[in-house]
């Protein structure tokens, strides 16, 4: 327990360190700008943007139990939202196995159900889609879709998403074979649901 | 919890570090082909799938850069699917074999050695087995994806060189029953008609087939010709699974696994019943046989009415069960029959089972009863796996039965006649055929088989049953060796690995489904010392013909002596086959030089006995006069068609009399469900080749068991579970994906995973089929059972 407190106590002081040192390009948009975009999602649950950095206590625990470690912990480049629950979708997405909102201590992760998850939408970019611009035939976002032939269905043999039923869990994205410059892929979640204000 | 607390604050720490100093995470790199970045682009086939797309590989400073689809090409259309846009990465894939490896048990490292040892070595054990076990100690075991030419010259040196037979392929697994199909109705192998019927037909009929997934640029095809005539055209896809294909059917026939074969009869008998066949074509070219113990008896059509009207369509839909009635049979039937064209497409599904050649006889029945065949939109069209299936190895004599140019082992003048154009001594190839597959495996694992050469394929991981035969591979008293490139599970069994040279670091020609024979050249060299398997045959049989003092086995690499390996060498052996071995075969290539060849978008279907007739793509339609130039040289009569294939000296096209059978294992009260496996489109084969290129690992990183959702809520299991499946040979444990896929009481597996785990062909049952000895992969009895909740898994590829 003492080398458990020991670590910890290390941890939080290069925490406190990184937060006394001057801000880097990752923290271009100022120390509040929420880490919230495209293909960076909250975990499943997540109470409003707004609200979420104040509520979370930034336990980790949703981190520790996420068996697949798709959630991250966002570190000193946030600013103020360093050490809350980020999920870097093309990286590794949401599996939906809904262990974090059974642990999150506060209810910033709401207890949801698995299909009621709305971390975001995809969306499917259909100027880069392969498949779309007639270039290649792939259907790996509909193969990979935990609700096949709901949120994603193929239009002659071209993916096409229903928000009814997307979850945005970012399997589609992880599994997207096409990436491009500015590190997206053809379909990509656009957290369209968390609350953040633009 | 997947990761404790310390490990946790640990890994955050260094994260928070890593980032400060301002590390950047990968992201994953761009992947894009991008056109304007390439040197140049030299114009080759796809390495992976049986349907021949013709690709543009992009080069750049001596690199594979880039791949984009041939819009001339009859085969694609310029169409790719995502495997076929990728594969260049395997061409400077840090993963390649690039030095011989050699050690001598089985359980010891591997050492680097030089070519020069790597060949003695192996010159030395296959002389060694000879002598001390006789010529049929030794075996050749190739691949449907090995070029024409390596197909061609290995079986050469084997049969003609060390005198035996056992010359087989892994396409004895995939397609063997469908050659077993059309040698027995048409009298000669391969489909009579090409892909361009797609886009003239008015009815798919695709049975045991997920094209959508195996063949996607195909399935396009038929897609888009359902999409532009949605009134005029109708799709019928028959499979007890519901597969991406089945979404465009207008009709699927979902039915219990096995009960196929009841099925099609009962289509022939409404067929028969309503009057709906063609009487002119069968009384003009068909005769009715039936097998007998030893022979083929011809028998009249009053016989076949009578054994056909035992399959009412009332009885075969209760054999059937699924969603079969005895209406929608009559409907399917009818549209079959009655529709201005109709092509037939299948694969795998009726292929790999106990009865697959009588299954094939039954499709190619419909045709001819119904007349469907001969004219454009109608086709019996079997569908190849492999790139090079048709074209090497089911042409260019790759399996233990048959001679280069549909020649039969056993006919003594065919033997003799490649003795002559081989110009070895007559009597030199044994009359007795080699070793079927399975039986070669077998004898493997008795001992009988001393020395093995595996070429680019890997029977650890493809052969049903796979941990039984895997046994014999493992003995220290089997000499293998192993020519890839890249470590596969077989590579973990040899002797001796020769590091090979891949698609477009040599020139070789592929065959494939539509009889169309296309070039590709060599575009960049191979990786450190990875050579060409010609070169590595020529060099080998030099050291062998020393080793035995045998100068007839150097007579077989005579003409191929001192020739650059890059072009000359496969051109000399490509010559040699096609301008001695193919004259006056049913498989003419003469017009189809590497010359002609070169200039062309595609490819040369045969027969093609002139360069001129090659040039304009070959013969579209087999059999019929004017479309054909050997159907009017041979041509025995003033008949439109002219069936003049090597297998049936009557000229005739045969509708067999085969009876209704299951298959060899069928469920029962310890293993109920029916275990089937198949294909994803995101893999191909053993994987070896789709694993390593990250998108595609990316996009389906490991097996998993599809399971009907009644059969998943009875049992407790739910999306993402762990499931057990287990067999009388073996078990898996695979996440299971919940869904309406394959019928109540079956369960399906994908066989790419090599992972021990997830490698489902340890499950499958090796019984196979009495006439094409292919086994039966798609049923297998088995048991499920829940064995825990989601758990994370990572792909898994061997590495040395």
């Amino acid at each position: 327990m003492n080398r458990i407190r020991n670590a910890r106590r290390s941890f939080l002081k290069i925490l406190a360190g990184l937060f006394l040192l001057p801000a880097r390009k990752a923290c271009a948009g100022g120390i509040f700008q929420s880490p919230v975009a495209t293909n960076r999602l909250r975990p499943p649950g997540a109470v409003s943007e707004e609200i979420f950095t104040g509520k979370c206590i930034r336990c980790g625990r949703c981190i520790e139990v996420c068996p697949y470690r798709s959630i991250i912990q966002l570190d000193a480049r946030v600013g103020i939202h360093a050490g809350t629950p980020l999920i870097r979708a093309e990286d590794v997405p949401c599996y939906l196995c809904m262990k974090c909102v059974e642990v999150c201590p506060t209810g910033t992760l709401r207890r949801i159900r698995q299909e009621d998850t709305r971390m975001g939408l995809a969306v499917v970019d259909r100027h880069r889609c392969i498949t779309w611009r007639e270039e290649a035939l792939c259907r790996t976002c509909y193969n990979v879709c935990p609700f096949k032939e709901k949120a994603i269905r193929l239009d002659e043999l071209r993916p096409v998403i229903d928000e009814k039923y997307c979850t945005g869990c970012g399997l589609c994205t992880h599994g997207c074979p096409i990436s491009t410059e500015d590190g997206r892929k053809a379909v990509n979640i656009e957290p369209l649901y968390s609350g953040l204000r633009r | 919890m997947s990761l404790t607390r310390r490990e946790f604050i640990k890994k955050s720490a260094a994260l928070t570090a890593a980032s400060y100093v301002g590390l950047n995470l990968p992201l994953g790199e761009t992947e894009r082909a991008r056109g304007e970045e390439t040197e140049k682009w030299v114009r080759g086939t796809c390495r992976l799938c049986g349907v021949g797309c013709r690709l543009d590989l992009g080069v750049k400073n001596g690199k594979a850069v880039a791949l984009r689809g041939v819009a001339d090409s009859r085969t694609n259309l310029g169409y790719v699917c995502m495997k076929g846009m990728l594969f260049y990465k395997l061409i400077g894939h840090p993963d390649r074999l690039t030095k011989p490896l050699y050690r001598t048990k089985k359980d010891q490292p591997f050492k680097e050695i030089s070519w020069d040892q790597a060949l003695d070595i192996a010159a030395r054990e296959f002389a060694k087995a000879v002598k001390e076990h006789g010529n049929d100690s030794v075996a050749y075991y190739g691949s449907g994806q090995a070029q024409t030419e390596e197909t061609y010259l290995f079986q050469k040196i084997f049969r003609a060189g060390l005198q035996t037979n056992n010359v087989e392929g892994n396409p004895r697994l995939c397609m063997a029953s469908a050659v077993g199909g059309y040698v027995t109705s048409f009298g000669a192998d391969e489909p009579i008609g090409s892909y361009s019927n797609i886009e003239k037909t008015n009815c798919f009929f695709i049975i045991g087939s997920n094209m959508a997934e195996a063949h996607p640029v195909i399935f396009r095809r038929v897609m888009r010709r359902k999409l532009d005539h949605p009134k005029d055209v109708t799709v019928i896809n028959v499979d007890p699974r519901v597969s991406p294909t089945s979404r465009i059917a207008d009709i699927h026939l979902q039915f219990k696994p096995g009960t196929d074969l009841a099925l099609m009869n009962a289509m022939a008998n409404v067929i028969i019943e309503e009057k709906l066949f063609d009487e002119k074509f069968v009384s003009d070219y068909c005769v009715f046989k039936k097998q007998e113990e030893k022979e083929a008896k011809t028998v009249d059509f009053e016989a076949y009415k009578e054994f056909i009207s035992e399959y009412t369509p009332e009885k075969a839909a209760a054999i059937c069960g699924g969603n079969i009635t005895p209406d929608i049979i009559r409907q399917v039937s009818r549209t079959f029959a009655q529709s201005k064209g109709t092509v037939s497409m299948w694969c795998m599904g009726l292929n790999q089972r106990i009865r697959g050649v009588w299954a094939n006889n039954l499709v190619n029945n419909l045709h001819l009863l119904t007349g469907q065949i001969c004219r454009p939109g109608a086709d019996s069209l079997s569908l190849t796996g492999q790139p090079n299936a048709c074209g090497g190895v089911r042409e260019g004599g790759g399996l233990c039965h048959i001679l280069p140019g549909h020649r039969p082992v056993e006919n003594d003048k065919a033997r003799n006649q490649v003795e002559e154009l081989w110009g070895v001594p007559a009597g030199r190839i044994p009359p007795k055929p080699g070793l079927h597959t399975m039986a070669l495996f077998s004898a493997v694992n008795e001992g009988k088989i001393k020395a093995i050469w595996i070429n680019c394929t890997s029977p650890a991981q493809s052969l049903p049953n796979v941990d039984f035969y895997r046994k014999g591979m493992r003995r220290d008293d089997v000499f293998l060796v192993c020519t890839d490139v890249f470590p596969t599970k077989t590579t973990e069994l040899a002797n001796l690995v020769l590091p090979t040279a891949f698609h477009f670091e040599k020139t070789g020609v592929y065959g494939c489904t539509e009889r169309r024979s296309q070039l590709t050249p060599k575009a960049v060299d191979p990786p450190g010392e990875a050579k060409p398997e010609v070169w590595i045959a020529r060099e080998w049989t030099l050291r062998l013909a020393r080793e035995l003092k045998d100068p007839v086995i150097e007579k077989c690499i005579e003409p191929f002596k001192g020739l650059e390996e890059g072009w000359a060498l496969p051109k000399a052996v490509w010559d040699e086959y096609t301008q001695k071995l193919t004259k006056g075969r049913d498989n003419d290539l003469r017009g189809a030089t590497y010359e002609v060849m070169k200039g062309m978008a595609d490819g040369v279907q045969w027969p093609a006995p002139t360069e001129d007739f090659a040039r304009k793509g070959g013969t579209e339609i087999k059999f019929v006069r004017g479309i054909d130039p050997m159907a009017d040289s041979e041509a025995k009569d003033d008949k439109p068609f002219q069936f003049y294939g090597p297998a049936h000296a009557d000229r005739k096209l045969y509708v067999w009399l085969r009876p209704h059978a299951g298959a060899a294992e069928e469920p029962d009260a310890e293993y109920p469900f029916v275990l089937s496996t198949g294909r994803i489109i995101d893999h191909w084969h053993t994987s070896s080749m789709t694993g390593r290129i990250p998108e595609l690992m990316r996009a389906n990183p490991y097996a998993f068991i599809e399971v009907n959702p009644k059969d998943a809520a009875r049992l407790g299991i739910k999306p993402g579970d762990m499931v057990e499946v287990e067999s009388h040979r073996g078990k898996n444990v695979l996440p299971a994906k919940v869904y309406e896929g394959p019928i109540e009481g079956m369960v399906f597996v994908y066989w790419h995973d090599m992972d021990e785990d997830r490698m489902i062909n340890k499950v499958c049952k090796d019984a196979f089929d009495p006439i094409s000895k292919e086994p039966e992969f798609k049923i297998s009895a088995a048991r499920i059972r829940r064995v825990s909740g989601s758990v994370p898994l990572k792909p898994y590829i061997v590495s040395l």
